[in-house]
């Protein structure tokens, strides 16, 4: 799962401190430690030459302290041996009356000789820290430091990223509200952020070059489809010529007619990727407030006699007026494209539906078949499988008239048997 | 009956005055601009059949050139731009009618007689053969002086044969001509069909000395 940047660098900040904050605390224990012993030896070693030069002062040193008292040191006469007065030191748990429990006590062994030559040993001890103690409050002190840091990193992240990755957010709203072939869309963002300054240079030059390829293409549809027009023309006309030949027979005519229909059928599909790319290139720029409820009963008006023929039943609801600012060419082609479709894809003896209401126009038709894809309905050339007749643009002009109005927007469903078609006003 | 074609496309052009010289008019060609503007200016036509895009300038141009002359001649513009913003321009300058590149021939025959029709100051404009009369102006069909009723598009479709009998309509022709845009029906020649069926009946019920006749797979014939 995708997580923001935000968590993601927090994540890993979280560990690292975690890790760092243990490595430091390790070190930090062991060297304090070491200091504190360093410390504490000093002292006893210090005591003990003090005692040293005491008892040579005064013998009733030696003998007054055979146990611990007051003075934290015990003397005690031992064989006489080389290494006595070498300082040896150790820890020791010793019960302390005031925590009323064992604590760590350090000691000092060594020895001396009284002035009268006898060996002596000579036993320090002092109270010292509490490594227990000392490890539990460096871990409490240790866990608050790293939940504060953590904390305010979290925090600091939170208002300065969001801050930081605003122009990004902004970036990323303006894509979204780009829409192909109106290089205009996109509003490429101000930042003081390098990166995303260069995220928007580079954004802005991608749409550039891609206007550009879709520019050529578009230019070079129309082209093509212009250039087509007069060769398509001066064929037919020939062919046109042939059929009032009275010397062709039946069969010769008959061919002769159904390639001139062929031709017919390209220079419809020519004419309808003509007005596609006329569409496109928005030379139907004036609009003005058009009643589609009149229109569109004007239209049906016209198809009367086809369907009619086709013994299809129409019938119209007002429950409104549908208004929408719209070229009332386009707006001709864009119901009119509707309409046949209804009438061309309905079944004999079937029926028409037509709801007007402020917002919606609802064409429904009985059908043939089964529910149509409506992800590729659109599509240019993409046609049902029963029909040869089709060039699979009249839905797709359809679209392309509405990409130019974002307020009007079609919706297809498939219910009851029905193709349903919905124009919608937002 | 003389017509003057300004047209820049050889083979168009030639097409043209092929199919409209069988018609028996009399065919006159210009190919750029400044030759089509003498010719217009010069000579009187009975019908001016005007590209728009021609070499040298505008088919748009001439017409105002013409209105600026208070020149009248019956024009027709034919242009493959089929967009309506020029259709408009043009019969605003004054041109008489526009037909939209590729035309079937038997469209553009229809509309340079009724262009012709209507400029005539006078004479009959009745479409006869045999014992059949059309009168176009008032969509009126008498067959040995007794008037039939023909529907709207019955009548569009026995005004078609009657502009050329014994000449061979296609299906795909007639059902533009009643149809016009909407022609792309599939259905439309069971349509066709369908009329046709009608007309002949009404024609033999009345009597009439034509028939139509059907050219299997192509199209029909009045004879």
């Amino acid at each position: 799962m995708a997580i923001s940047v935000k968590n993601y660098t927090n994540r890993y900040l979280v560990l690292a401190i975690l890790v760092i904050m243990a490595i430091w605390a390790l070190l930090f224990y062991a060297l304090l430690m070491d200091e504190v012993y360093d410390n504490v030896d000093d002292g006893l070693k210090n005591q003990k030459i003090e005692i040293i030069r005491e008892a040579f002062k005064d013998p009733s040193v030696i003998t007054d302290n055979k146990t611990y008292g007051i003075n934290q040191f015990i003397i005690r006469e031992v064989a006489p041996r080389e290494d006595l007065d070498k300082n040896h030191f150790s820890r020791k748990l010793i019960y302390m009356p005031y925590d009323e429990e064992d604590e760590p006590y350090r000691i000092l062994s060594t020895g001396f000789f009284s002035k009268d030559g006898k060996a002596y040993e000579l036993e320090i001890r002092t109270s010292t820290v509490e490594e227990d103690d000392f490890l539990i409050n460096l871990a409490i002190s240790l866990s608050v430091l790293y939940i504060v840091i953590v904390l305010s990193i979290i925090i600091i992240n939170h208002f300065v990223l969001r801050n930081a990755w605003k122009p990004f957010k902004e970036t990323l709203r303006n894509l979204s509200q780009y829409r192909f072939g109106e290089s205009k869309s996109f509003q490429p963002v101000k930042s003081q952020v390098k990166e995303f300054e260069e995220l928007n240079l580079q954004i802005a030059k991608m749409i550039d070059r891609n206007e550009m390829v879709f520019e050529d293409q578009k230019r070079f549809l129309e082209n093509a489809s212009h250039e087509l027009q007069t060769p398509l023309a001066v064929s037919i006309g020939k062919m046109e010529l042939l059929l009032q030949d009275e010397a062709f027979n039946e069969s010769q005519l008959k061919k002769l007619a159904e390639a001139k229909q062929s031709l017919h059928r390209m220079v419809g599909l020519n004419k309808s990727l003509l007005m596609l790319s006329r569409i496109e290139n928005h030379q139907y720029n004036q609009t003005e407030k058009i009643d589609f409820n009149a229109l569109t009963k004007n239209l049906l008006e016209e198809l009367e006699d086809i369907y009619t023929y086709k013994e299809v039943q129409v019938s119209l609801e007002d429950k409104g007026i549908f208004l929408a600012d719209c070229n009332p060419e386009l707006a001709q082609i864009l119901i009119g494209n509707l309409l046949r479709n209804a009438i061309k894809y309905n079944k004999p003896q079937g029926q028409i539906q037509v709801v007007f209401s402020e917002r919606t126009i609802r064409i429904a038709n009985d059908s043939l078949g089964e529910a149509l894809n409506p992800k590729y309905i659109f599509e240019r050339f993409h046609k049902g499988t029963q029909d040869s007749t089709s060039n699979g643009l009249g839905l797709s002009i359809v679209q392309s008239i509405l990409e130019k109005y974002p307020y009007l927007t079609i919706q297809y469903q498939f219910i009851h048997n029905q193709h349903v078609f919905d124009l919608i006003k937002n | 009956m003389k017509i003057l074609i300004i047209e820049d496309e050889i083979d168009l052009l030639q097409n043209s005055k092929e199919f409209l010289e069988a018609e028996n008019f009399l065919v006159e060609t210009a190919m750029d601009y400044p030759s089509g503007l003498e010719k217009v200016m010069n000579y009187q036509y009975d019908c001016i059949l005007l590209d728009i895009m021609i070499p040298g300038g505008s088919g748009l141009d001439i017409l105002k050139q013409m209105k600026a002359a208070n020149r009248k001649q019956a024009v027709l513009i034919l242009s493959a731009k089929d967009s309506v913003a020029d259709k408009v321009l043009g019969l605003e300058i004054g041109a008489d009618d526009y037909l939209a590149k590729p035309f079937h021939f038997a469209e553009l025959l229809a509309r340079i007689k009724s262009i012709i029709r209507r400029n005539a100051q006078e004479g009959s404009s009745l479409l006869t053969y045999k014992n059949i009369t059309v009168d176009p102006e008032n969509r009126i069909v008498r067959i040995a002086d007794k008037t039939l009723s023909f529907n709207r598009k019955e009548f569009d479709m026995l005004y078609y044969f009657l502009l050329r009998p014994n000449k061979l309509l296609e299906k795909t022709t007639l059902a533009e001509a009643v149809w016009g845009d909407h022609a792309d029906q599939a259905d439309n020649l069971d349509f066709i069909y369908s009329q046709i069926k009608n007309i002949r009946k009404k024609l033999k019920d009345a009597d009439a000395e034509a028939d139509i006749q059907a050219v299997y797979g192509v199209g029909y014939k009045l004879v």
